[in-house]
């Protein structure tokens, strides 16, 4: 399952994907998604090289992506990936 | 003189007496203005004995050398011992009220004394004038406003005080420019304590700006900056502060109940997503600034400004709350009234334990949003159980013997960041020179946002030199005084650039930090004279005793010793947290 939060959801909605399919890395997932929903919502999220943009969060199971293997971490049916684009506050 | 007016106020509102100092070269150097510039004249002025509401006692509002020029300089800083931590303490407000106090010709206003009527302040042309505020005590910030706008020159801004500010709540704020708060710490019942209502000012003088066609290159600069970037670009302008609320929530770390749990099943539904496609008006900003992430909001029968995240959690997940309508009427009244939002949701959550452990008779159960309204008005008016939360929450938890359910630090509260999903935000809260803050080292950017670079949140290395260094810099930029939010999209040397085309003086990176750590060690200082040291830089118990069960954090703890060793030798102070000889002579305390 994807989730969206913040400025993703002004394009992606309902922000809650269901999607079944053989294990992939984030950065498929990601491209995967975009198809799924018709929107071009990876700019918000990663740069121009497919890089994170400084601030993007993304959990799967609640853990962010930078302690594991970044885009290149592995996801399968089941998990939960929550996207963030780059938000602050205080 | 360019960048700094030259010249401070002093008013003694018992004698009458006032007279202008100039601030010499050096104290600018050293200290800049707004919080640094602050705490040293505080120093220089009152001791570690000297009682937060007593006539002696200096309140001081400062501006600082980027004050009116810069994008979101309309900034103050408000300087005092807390009444509600016994520290010393700074406190800051958005708006434009620095920016006007400046104009009319002044650095700061450094006042003592108490009136033996209420009166309020009217600054303009470097002078002040006293004037009677009978007829205004008792009205509520926005009515104060309102009422001395209507005696005043057009374009008056207006600090004030509510009821809360008036009966002493120890956590009562000053309010300025409508709705906006120098919140924390209880300077409002500081100001309460000396008969004064409110300070207003107007002027036409302008900031001399050393290097003008640098200043003007150096502005468009940064507006490129800060538009570009996705948060101060964007984010915080469509979403505001509460887009946080799910980003803390995912991470198990935003605390529920106070503080039982790190996860709030309707965490979404008090979202910053939410409340943009539920009661947002229109956003609202600050003089000069671009990133506008105020939130000026309708609910089906009031308006005004907020929620912003903090508010969102103090009146919503910690006591249990997932009303939305409520969560912003009560932050319209404390605004209204005059209150600290964290300090009084998070007093709520503390009477809610006490209420369900029946360690207090008082019932008040987790979730009913139907109380308050009351509780907050009761509390500004120190009526019934009012009087009680007005304490504040380790006063309350002491005289109910259970102190160890107030989360707070040195008597402050903890915000909205559960310590034991973050460990440098751990050891920033238990360091804290104003106790329980986010504010000092704001180590959810690195922690979780991401900003600048990406650390993990649940390890302890290296984390004693980096709340460090996050703790010059906070007191570097209060000092200037500007929004934490450049921050964001800025580094330091942005500030120096600042600096240089404003006042002309051409510091380096490592002199402004040196200025920050110089700050950051006198407040120390002081706090060591009032009695603080290592035994107070530290969490409530459930922080190490209790793990969170649910969520991403779950079976977590806070290591605080792993990180308070290194953060004494990293500061160059003793084992117990003073200040070893050899680095005040460095900082040429």
């Amino acid at each position: 399952m994807v989730k969206f939060y913040g400025l993703l959801r002004r394009q992606v909605q309902p922000p809650v994907l269901e999607i079944s399919t053989a294990e992939l890395n984030i950065l498929q997932l990601l491209q995967l998604a975009e198809r799924r929903t018709g929107q071009n919502f990876l700019d918000e999220l990663l740069d121009p090289e497919k890089k994170l943009l400084t601030g993007t969060i993304i959990l799967v199971n609640g853990e962010n992506i930078r302690l594991k293997q970044n885009l290149e971490t592995r996801v399968s049916g089941g998990d939960t990936v929550d996207l963030f684009s780059p938000a602050g506050g205080g | 003189m360019n960048g700094w007016m030259g010249k401070i106020a002093k008013i003694d509102l018992g004698s009458l007496e006032q007279e202008t100092v100039a601030i010499d070269d050096e104290m600018r150097r050293r200290y800049l203005g707004g919080r640094g510039l602050g705490v040293k004249l505080y120093t220089d002025l009152c001791s570690a004995k000297t009682d937060p509401f007593a006539p002696d006692n200096a309140l001081i509002f400062m501006t600082g050398p980027l004050t009116g020029t810069v994008m979101t300089s309309g900034r103050y800083a408000v300087v005092s011992r807390s009444p509600l931590t016994g520290t010393i303490c700074d406190s800051s407000s958005g708006g434009s009220f620095g920016a006007v106090l400046k104009s009319a010709g002044l650095d700061g206003l450094v006042i003592q004394g108490r009136a033996d009527h209420p009166v309020y302040l009217y600054v303009h042309d470097g002078g002040i004038e006293v004037r009677d505020a009978s007829s205004l005590w008792g009205l509520n910030t926005q009515q104060t406003q309102k009422a001395i706008q209507e005696q005043t020159p057009a374009k008056t801004s207006v600090a004030c005080i509510g009821p809360a500010g008036e009966n002493r709540v120890a956590f009562a704020a000053i309010m300025n420019d409508k709705d906006r708060a120098a919140g924390r710490g209880g300077m409002g019942a500081v100001m309460g304590a000396k008969n004064l209502k409110a300070i207003a000012a107007s002027g036409s003088q302008t900031v001399a700006i050393a290097d003008p066609e640098g200043y003007k290159a150096m502005n468009a600069r940064i507006e490129r900056i800060v538009d570009k970037n996705p948060v101060t670009g964007k984010s915080l302008q469509v979403l505001g502060t509460s887009v946080l609320v799910n980003i803390i929530n995912a991470h198990g770390m935003f605390p529920t109940e106070n503080f039982r749990r790190g996860m709030f099943n309707d965490a979404e539904g008090t979202s910053g997503e939410k409340i943009a496609e539920s009661l947002l008006q229109r956003q609202s900003a600050c003089y000069k600034c671009p990133i506008g992430c105020g939130r000026t909001t309708r609910t089906k029968n009031k308006h005004g400004e907020g929620p912003e995240y903090e508010t969102v959690w103090a009146f919503g997940a910690q006591l249990g709350v997932s009303d939305l309508t409520a969560i912003t009427e009560a932050n319209y009244a404390c605004n209204e009234l005059g209150l600290d939002t964290i300090t009084m949701g998070s007093t709520i959550g503390c009477a809610m334990e006490l209420s369900e452990t029946g360690a207090w008779k008082e019932k008040l159960d987790w979730g009913d949003a139907s109380k308050l309204l009351a509780l907050v008005e009761d509390t500004a008016y120190r009526r019934g159980i009012g009087a009680e939360l007005a304490l504040g929450s380790k006063r309350l938890a002491e005289k109910y013997g259970r102190p160890e359910l107030a989360m707070q630090v040195k008597g402050m509260e903890i915000p909205a960041y559960d310590p034991r999903g973050v460990q440098g935000m751990a050891l920033s809260y238990a360091t804290s020179n104003r106790g329980g803050c986010h504010m000092r080292a704001y180590m959810i950017s690195p922690e979780i946002l991401g900003h600048p670079v990406f650390l993990d949140r649940f390890s302890t290395v290296g984390k004693a030199e980096i709340v460090a260094l996050f703790q010059d810099i906070s007191a570097l930029v209060d000092s200037t005084v500007l929004c934490r939010f450049l921050q964001i999209a800025m580094g330091i040397s942005t500030f120096t650039e600042m600096l240089r085309t404003v006042t002309g003086l051409d510091f380096s990176d490592e002199e402004l930090l040196k200025i920050g750590r110089r700050i950051y060690t006198l407040e120390r200082v002081f706090n060591n004279r009032a009695g603080f040291s290592r035994g107070d830089d530290t969490l409530p118990p459930r922080f190490f005793n209790e793990e969170l069960q649910t969520g991403s954090s779950r079976h977590r703890v806070v290591r605080l010793e792993e990180m308070l060793d290194d953060y004494y030798s990293v500061r160059g102070w003793d084992k117990e947290g003073v200040p070893l000889p050899r680095t005040l002579a460095e900082l040429g305390l």
